[in-house]
């Protein structure tokens, strides 16, 4: 059989002199993307390691090597990952992996720094329990490139991923095994294990947002009356938005969380108009919503007091107030004396802010890394999230499409919300950051994201697009 | 651990997290910003092909290039009506399970002609198929600059590049 080259390989040689070589013909690609990935692997885990090795330099003066093995496990497990993508996957998407691993070991870094803080050790300490968490996570992920063998599957079981995701919302709800932390009610309790399903409930409803759209997207989209250059589309057609609605509103009321609210609503709105293209729906989502919570604002207290916080946060009774702005306050403090470079790895004073490694690991990272090292975490989340959104713009499949572009805002939307929230551009809100935050939930469900997205940039590149058969 | 070298080390972990984002932003730079400048030479030399097709044909016809060519349009054979929107990516034609455009009937090889942009141009490329790739009824030896509206046929079907 002959062999050609494929035009990514040598576009440049064979566009000049397309006749005078002899034609070479690779039936597979060359794992290019795959040793592209390995590199920018080793390089992740490597500025991982560094990281971690500052910490202790910065907060301890000399280096204990206990954490870096246990670190050097978390890179075995993602070359592990990446192995399984070559031998399984070859044609996914080189970055995402990297990107994660180098977010993730960061936040470990930053964890094992507050650790460090507050004396924490064993089992008690935030940064072991993350660096297992994160093995449980990569292991999912994984599984989820194993199982998940063409992601169109997932397109059957829409409705399921619908009853699974309001399910699992609703599930902190439950007396008995749902639990209240800092005032709002996400989490359930199971003995000694605490797990919150709202972050798992993301994927399942990403898949049905994208299932049910790529149905309805017709009726939504073509049916309705034009009024002041926007398409507004039939009363009847309103239905799936005002469910969301009252969901993203019940969650607001009874779990008291303004931001996984905005979550998912946000995540809806913006499916919608992806597959419709109507911006009627946004600015119709939008005003729903800012209405619905300007008026829980004014009927609920804690929803007001979190107005309040974040307008008038200087203010001194504010700032002393049980739930005020003393957090807030304090993040804003911290990201000051962090300046322009930040007061470097482990010489900082980010454990004085309350939940720092958790709600509160942008202001921590902020102050140790100062403005260059943040902007270059946010630049690691904009290339994670382009990534995303590039897989679901090649997509082949509008359930594809829909998907990628679904679960890579949703990951967007959520650091927007927590860092609009630590900025103080938005109130402040409970959601963890994806990656760099510690929290088991996170972590297993921001990896089964990067599974899912690996997977569907491999079959966009599989996939034929059009079959001829006589 | 002196003030210095920690200070050294503060700026070093910073330099390293930007080369890391930089060594990704160079690692996909076709895909952010294009692939049309690295493609500029290969515009110049390219004429005297190019021309070819040209010259054989009486009727002049426009080339199909990137910006003005959105789609290919099966027009006769078993999915006769069909579209592929085209992008900037090569479209790979065969029996194989592997190829963009699959062809499934007896006069089709399994690698048979590959369609991609030489330069700002969409041509076709004949992989050495045993019954042969037709632009507008001329059997393709070396890879061509495919004309906007004009028939090209594989086995029995045939597609063309339109607008």
């Amino acid at each position: 059989m002959a062999e050609v080259k494929q035009a990514k390989a040598s576009s440049k040689s064979q566009s000049t002199q397309p006749e005078s070589r002899s034609i070479k013909l690779r039936l597979h690609l060359p794992a290019k993307l795959r040793n592209l990935e390995l590199a920018l692997l080793v390089f992740a885990c490597g500025i991982n390691g560094v990281a971690v090795v500052l910490v202790q330099l910065g907060a301890l003066g000399k280096v204990n090597p206990e954490i870096i093995w246990m670190g050097g496990g978390l890179a075995v497990l993602a070359i592990g990952l990446h192995l399984v993508l070559r031998l399984v996957a070859p044609q996914a998407d080189p970055f995402i992996l990297p990107l994660a691993t180098l977010l993730n070991g960061i936040g470990i870094a930053e964890i094992y720094r507050l650790d460090l803080a507050s004396g924490a050790s064993g089992w008690q300490a935030f940064s072991i329990r993350q660096i297992a968490w994160t093995a449980i996570a990569i292991a999912v992920s994984i599984g989820v490139v194993l199982v998940v063998k063409n992601h169109r599957v997932l397109q059957r079981y829409r409705y399921l991923a619908m009853l699974v995701g309001i399910v699992l919302l609703l599930l902190p709800m439950l007396p008995v095994i749902g639990q209240e932390q800092f005032g709002a009610r996400l989490w359930i309790k199971l003995g000694f294990f605490s797990f919150q399903p709202g972050e798992i409930a993301k994927i399942a409803l990403a898949v049905f947002f994208a299932g049910y759209l790529v149905e309805a997207r017709d009726s939504l989209a073509l049916v309705g009356k034009r009024i002041l250059g926007m398409q507004l589309p039939r009363v009847r057609d309103f239905g799936p938005i005002l469910l969301i609605w009252v969901a993203a509103m019940a969650v607001l009321i009874v779990q008291r969380d303004l931001g996984t609210s905005l979550l998912y609503f946000g995540l809806f709105l913006v499916m919608l108009y992806v597959a419709t293209g109507r911006v009627g729906w946004i600015v119709f989502g939008l005003l729903l919503f800012v209405g619905g919570a300007v008026l829980a604002s004014q009927f609920f207290s804690y929803v007001g007091a979190r107005f309040h916080g974040w307008l008038d946060a200087f203010n001194s009774d504010v700032y002393d107030a049980v739930g005020g702005s003393y957090q807030l306050v304090q993040g804003l403090f911290g990201l000051a004396n962090g300046g322009l470079i930040g007061t470097g790895l482990g010489q900082g004073r980010p454990s004085i802010v309350p939940l720092a490694e958790s709600d509160y690991i942008v202001a921590s990272l902020g102050e140790e890394l100062g403005l260059a090292g943040l902007f270059a975490i946010f630049a690691l989340y904009l290339l994670f999230v382009s990534r995303g959104i590039r897989i679901g713009i090649a997509g082949q499949d509008d359930f594809g499409r829909l998907l990628g572009m679904g679960l890579s805002f949703v990951i967007a939307l959520q650091i927007f919300i927590v860092v609009g929230g630590v900025t103080r551009l938005i109130p402040l809100t409970g959601l963890t950051t994806p990656f760099l935050a510690a929290g088991g939930s996170s972590l297993v469900a921001n990896w089964i994201i990067v599974a899912l997205l690996l997977r569907l940039s491999d079959t966009v590149r599989h996939q034929p697009r059009l079959v001829v058969t006589p | 651990m002196s003030e210095l070298t920690l200070l050294v080390l503060r700026f070093g972990f910073l330099a390293i997290l930007w080369i890391f984002v930089f060594a990704v932003v160079y690692a996909l730079r076709t895909d952010l910003f294009g692939a049309r400048v690295r493609k500029v030479p290969a515009v110049t030399s390219a004429p005297p092909e190019i021309s070819q097709p040209q010259k054989q044909k009486p009727l002049k016809r426009e080339i199909a290039t990137s910006e003005n060519t959105n789609r290919l349009v099966i027009t006769s054979g078993a999915k006769q009506g069909l579209e592929i929107p085209l992008g900037e990516e090569p479209l790979t034609i065969g029996r194989s399970a592997d190829s963009g455009l699959i062809i499934r009937d007896d006069y089709t090889s399994t690698h048979h002609a590959r369609l991609f942009l030489w330069g700002q141009d969409w041509a076709i490329q004949d992989l050495d198929s045993t019954n042969g790739t037709f632009l507008d009824e001329t059997r393709v030896g070396v890879p061509t600059a495919v004309p906007l509206n004009t028939p090209v046929r594989i086995g029995t079907t045939t597609f063309e590049l339109r607008r």
